[in-house]
């Protein structure tokens, strides 16, 4: 069988050969450099913006502003998947430092960078807010003049009565949690070719939405969907980064204007820190509970600073938003609310975990201050309150499919929890901790694929699915070869290609196996189907007595009399035979009461630590980290595997050292020098992977799952070691001694 | 102000002229100029070490050499690895032990890797940080990379060791 | 835009070159910090004089009484050489922390101290082993103490058409102990929040000289000869470390950046120092102890 099996990703060869095309290898003939002009300032008038000393300069063919946009004919300024309230390039005002405000293409770098010196650009700086709780305070600066209060959208969820759950509590705890801004830091930058040719707009974008990146530009250019073709390349890396529209508008803009040959743009390592950040989140968590341990009621409110323009924020607020901050217990009254807020910083967006990263963070960490504050063991009070099969989450659904327990318990088992264990003394603490977390995958959402059977034998499967090093080509490929009965040789992947492939929302939140993967399963359904059709009268047979499998049709019980599918075709003079597959969720939340289904499925995670903190420096050593994850079906283990431990190294960057120090505005570490990622290094002394299967579960998607608890499990274990709570990320060793030392800080 | 000079460059065993200004980073000669594509560009402060190169064997961030202070050195990258339908150890090791996910650091890694094992052949834990860890996984799949390095040190040993 | 780049086969074509360009020449020694400066813009010479091929600037000598290091050597030559790693093991312990394995195999010692970054290991490390740092131009010669080299951030006492040739080292008293510590906050690959070089020379029992430095957490590394004084002739027990410890703390001034405000540096200092002096203690003989991760 394919699936179950650890086979090395498709292309493996071209990787470790250096061969495989990312976005930055493509050549096309008569290819332009682009380059941004950006704002220096976080808000601004422009009162003056003069491109033509640009427009001199030997080898710039064409520089983009908002004045192009007021010809008749021209795009559309505004774009956004919601609000569409983000200028291609800003008209009179700058709303971030490093929004733009043109556009050049020119023949060759050297020519785009002396242009973009040489335009003029008169700012008048303006009063700016940063900090989204300050951005909602009367008289604070607007960012945008028709959304008073900078708040662009409050949703709200409602499930039962919330002051009788607080009057039935014994206690009600209440705490404040922030996250900064982070960067996601893929080593392969932004990057976008654009191609205007005859009312056609060929894009190779490095997106993990091609048919978002369509639909959205279709519109901008007031173009039928079919005249706008997207090409995605192998990814080096999104982690929600490259998700929805991000540099395509601009980039199809001066395309335009350029208008017949291919403009390519490829951010530098600044601009990517000024392209797309995550949420800074100010989330207010206040519990009811019971002497026992029992949850009676839970409120929170969230404050989503997303930055200078909306983009994707109003749509994660009215799902994700809300449900990921809850936490994955059974709690009889629940109320959120979620604000979306402007600020002057640039635009957040999806980030590897997306809002349950920050959810966990906060309602796990709490879960720990409650239980301390009961004087009962962190685990217990889980135990008591976590979801089981059959149990309603606040937005009303039942969760069937639940193993919040078990990736708990499975975690803390592996690292001896409740057994004695060496402490530390001196100056070396030593304390565990854990997490667990619960991440809703997309609702109302579609994947598509097609199977087509050539004649030479081969499979071809066409999807919308991004590879970005997840190893879902490899993963779609499998699932593929098992429905079909074929070795994975004879199947070939086709796409992202939106001229050639189905539609596919996107490739994010970890829906790809799990979505894709069934529509997949669907167009290998109804394959067999046509090849049982057209093996009917050759084999003279009824078709309910064909076998359809590894590539022969044959009769049930004499499999000496069959056909292979090759033959089939052949027969038939048929090039090819070729299914459809739709696999679509249903659901979505009601936008009032936020009950309704949030997602068609969970993904659950957990996480448990041990760490020793050096209580003179505040400096934490991750001694061992068991992160468990509920993978139902796993496909391919290794990759699976691969996943998971991917997901704790990305998590211990955001817990440990991952922040945009933002002063006033000015990104301060906008390199990867001063922005530190996770290096070999900084791995826990031990980590251990446990993926918790289910053969009769469906198939999940890992990417994320065990992410959100790392950061929750140290600060938890940093507590249980000394005593400290921190609340605000990321944990770096300064926090950890100030509070220990809080006195002497003051010298 | 100097203008474009012709540059010997030793890359892979072979020998190209190349047009440049003398102040080209080796980065885009190898990139542009040569089509070298494993060597790529990832933060530019030779800080993650995507654009790895070897230079007589040395490990170096190309990101942070002008074409002027290389011009007589042999220069290695990943394509000049393994041969026509054959793989370098290493690199067979990274597949084997699925030592990469996105893959844009993999080129980077498998060339500190080689000057790791040239020099050292039975790298102790420290000896592998020294060389490794200096390269950046977004992805994260570093423990992956260390299993793959360890079993290529192992397979380069003699059978009776 | 693009400057030249010339190619001096020997010192003396190098000082003539340096004499003829002015201040419009840099000398190109590694490059791992002045190929960023150029592409920042922050700089923009009309030449630079590659070190690449001078010949003189390339070995390291072990003389009769000092080790003379060339400007061009490489900082990985230094982490992995074994007569350094003996001799000063504080240098090579500081030399192998520097950067990444890449950075270190371009770094040279040269450049690394002309760039007086800061946030460096290795200047640390050369303040205790009271190294001299030779400099030279078209008609002199001349001998800067380290402890006078470093003005301030990226500022040295080196004048303009003036060039590192070499650093000269004595060779500590048999028996010297030595100790490199770095503290990082952040990733392990990241530069120094604070670093300290310790080195303890000592005989019956007591303390004859004890030298500290102290980087990255200041403007520029520095010793406080007062307080070092404090261990002459003294036992280095803990009461005196915890005392010495206390005076570096108090009085260097300290910066703040991202790595660290400046009164959390205040504090590792202290802890560091001690830390430090601890190794030095227990550390035997010229084999330096490392921790710091």
């Amino acid at each position: 069988m394919a699936v179950g099996r650890s086979v090395p990703v498709r292309d493996a060869e071209a990787r470790v050969r250096g061969t495989i095309p990312y976005l930055a290898d493509l050549r096309l003939p008569g290819m332009l450099v682009a380059k941004i002009v950006r704002s220096p300032f976080p808000h601004a008038r422009i009162r003056h913006l003069d491109p033509r000393p640009a427009m001199g300069i030997p080898g710039v063919v064409a520089v983009l502003t908002a004045h192009d946009f007021d010809r008749p004919g021209a795009p559309r300024l505004f774009y956004g998947v919601d609000r569409k309230d983000q200028p291609i390039v800003a008209r009179d005002r700058v709303r971030y430092m490093g929004e733009p405000v043109a556009a050049i293409a020119a023949e060759t770098p050297e020519a785009a960078e002396e242009a973009a010196r040489a335009i003029e650009v008169e700012y008048e700086e303006q009063p700016a807010v940063f900090d989204p709780v300050e951005a909602m305070q009367p008289g604070a600066p607007l960012v945008h003049e028709d959304c008073p209060n900078n708040i662009f959208l409050h949703t709200r969820l409602r499930h039962g009565d919330l002051e009788a759950g607080f009057a039935a509590a014994d206690l009600i705890v209440e705490e404040t949690y922030t996250t900064p801004p982070a960067s996601h830091a893929a080593l392969e930058p932004h990057g976008v070719i654009a191609w205007w040719e005859g009312g056609h707009l060929t894009l190779w974008s490095t997106t993990q939405a091609p048919f978002v990146i369509q639909e959205t530009l279709a519109e901008i250019f007031g173009l039928p969907r079919e005249s706008v073709r997207v090409i995605v390349p192998p990814l080096g890396g999104g982690y929600g980064g490259k998700g929805y529209v991000r540099l395509e508008p601009i980039a199809a803009a001066l395309a335009w204007k350029v208008h017949g040959r291919p403009v390519r743009l490829i951010l530098d390592r600044f601009e990517e820190f000024v392209t797309l950040t995550r949420h800074t989140a100010c989330i207010h968590i206040r519990t009811g509970v019971r002497r026992d341990g029992t949850l009676t009621a839970r409120q929170v409110e969230v404050y989503w600073g997303a930055g200078a323009y909306a983009d994707i924020t109003p749509r994660l607020l009215r799902s994700a938003g809300l449900v990921r901050v809850v936490g994955p217990y059974r709690i009889p009254a629940v109320h959120v609310d979620a604000y979306g807020v402007y600020t002057h910083l640039p635009p957040a967006g999806p980030f590897r975990g997306t809002m349950s990263f920050e959810g966990a963070w906060a309602y796990e960490s709490h879960m720990d201050t409650i239980a301390h504050r009961l004087g009962m063991d962190p685990l217990e009070l889980r135990r008591k309150n976590i979801l089981r099969p059959g149990d309603r989450f606040c937005t009303g659904e039942v969760i069937d499919e639940a193993f919040f327990l078990e990736c708990l318990e499975a975690a803390a088992q592996r690292l001896g929890w409740g057994q004695p264990y060496e402490k530390g003394e001196g100056t070396r603490r030593r304390g565990r901790g854990l997490a667990i977390m619960m991440k809703s995958t997309l609702p109302r959402s579609r994947s598509e694929c097609r199977l087509i059977l050539r004649a030479d034998g081969m499979l071809e499967l066409h999807t919308g699915t991004v590879e970005m090093g997840q190893g879902a080509h490899t993963a779609l490929a499998q699932i593929a070869a098992a429905e079909m009965g074929l070795p994975l040789e004879r199947i070939e992947v086709i796409g992202p290609d939106t001229a050639r492939v189905p539609y596919d929302a996107t490739t994010s939140a970890s829906r790809s196996t799990s979505m894709m993967g069934a529509a997949v399963q669907k167009a290998a359904a109804r394959l067999k189907e046509e090849i049982r059709q057209r093996a009917t009268p050759l084999l003279e047979a009824n078709p309910d007595e064909i076998i359809i499998q590894a590539g022969r049709a044959w009769l049930q019980g004499r499999p000496e009399i069959g056909l292979p599918w090759e033959e089939i075709l052949r027969r038939h003079g048929l090039e090819a035979l070729e299914a459809h597959g739709v696999f679509e969720t249903q659901g979505g939340l009601d936008p009032e009461t936020g009950q309704g289904i949030a997602s068609p499925h969970w993904h659950q995670g957990a996480g448990a630590c041990e760490i020793e903190v050096d209580t003179e420096t505040g400096k934490i050593r991750i001694l061992r980290y068991c992160a468990a994850a509920y993978a139902g079906q796993v496909v391919n283990p290794a990759l699976a595997e691969l996943q998971n431990q991917g997901n704790v190294v990305f998590g211990l960057g955001q817990a440990m050292m991952e922040q945009i120090v933002f002063d006033q505005g000015q990104p301060a570490n906008a390199n990867l020098s001063d922005y530190p990622i996770p290096s070999l290094r900084d791995l826990p002394n031990e980590l251990i992977s446990l993926l918790l299967e289910s053969p009769e579960g469906s198939i999940h998607g890992l990417g994320e799952m065990t992410l959100p608890p790392v950061a929750p499990a140290i600060a938890n274990a940093l507590f249980d070691a000394i005593g400290v709570r921190i609340r605000d990320l990321p944990i770096t060793p300064e926090k950890v001694w100030r509070a220990l030392h809080g006195d002497e800080a003051d010298l | 102000m100097a203008m474009k000079q012709t540059f010997e460059l030793r890359v892979n065993g072979r020998i190209h002229r190349v047009e440049a200004a003398p102040d080209r980073r080796l980065l885009e000669v190898l990139r542009e100029d040569l089509g070298l594509g494993s060597v790529r560009e990832g933060c530019g402060i030779g800080m993650c070490g995507a654009c790895t190169v070897l230079l007589d064997g040395r490990p170096v961030s190309s990101c942070l050499l002008l074409i002027s202070q290389v011009h007589h050195q042999e220069i290695v990258t990943v394509e000049g690895l393994g041969g026509h339908g054959t793989l370098h150890p290493v690199q067979q090791a990274f597949i084997e032990h699925f030592a990469f996910q996105c893959a844009y650091c993999t080129p980077g890694f498998i060339l500190s890797a080689v000057a790791l094992l040239e020099r050292e052949p039975d790298p102790d834990e420290q000896v592998l940080l020294e060389y490794l860890s200096g390269n950046l996984c977004r992805c994260g799949s570093y423990l992956n990379i260390l299993k793959a390095v360890r079993a290529a040190a192992q397979g380069r040993k003699p059978p009776s060791s | 835009m693009s400057p030249e780049v010339l190619h001096p086969a020997t010192l003396e074509e190098t000082l003539t070159m340096l004499e003829a360009y002015g201040e419009e020449a840099r000398p190109l020694a590694g490059g791992t910090a002045l190929v960023l400066l150029l592409r920042h813009g922050l700089i923009a010479p009309r030449a630079l004089i590659c070190l690449e091929e001078v010949s003189e600037l390339q070995s390291i000598q072990f003389n009769e009484d000092h080790v003379w290091i060339g400007a061009m050597v490489r900082l990985q030559t230094l982490a992995r050489s074994p007569r350094i790693h003996t001799r000063f093991p504080v240098l090579a312990m500081a030399c192998g922390e520097v950067g990444n394995i890449r950075i270190r195999y371009q770094a040279t010692l040269g450049g690394n101290l002309a760039e007086a970054d800061y946030a460096s290991d290795p200047p640390i490390a050369l303040m205790v082993l009271d190294a001299i740092v030779w400099a030279q131009r078209a008609k002199s010669k001349r001998a800067i103490p380290i402890a006078g080299f470093f003005h301030g951030l990226y500022t040295t006492a080196l004048e303009p058409n003036e060039l590192i040739v070499g650093i000269q080292i004595p060779y500590p008293p048999p028996g010297a102990r030595m100790a490199y510590l770095k503290f990082r906050t952040r990733s392990a690959e990241d530069r120094p929040c604070v670093g300290v070089a310790a080195l303890g020379i000592f005989e019956d029992g007591g303390c004859r000289d004890l030298r500290v430095a102290v980087g990255a957490a200041c403007e520029r590394p520095q010793r406080l000869p007062e307080v070092e004084r404090l261990a002459t002739g003294r036992s280095l027990d803990e009461r005196m470390i915890r005392l010495i410890a206390q005076g570096y703390a108090d009085q260097i001034e300290t910066l703040s950046d991202l790595r660290g405000s400046a009164d959390y540096r205040r504090r590792m200092i202290e802890v560091h120092v001690r830390r430090a002096l601890e190794e030095v203690c227990n550390g035997g003989g010229a084999v330096g102890a490392s921790a710091g991760r």
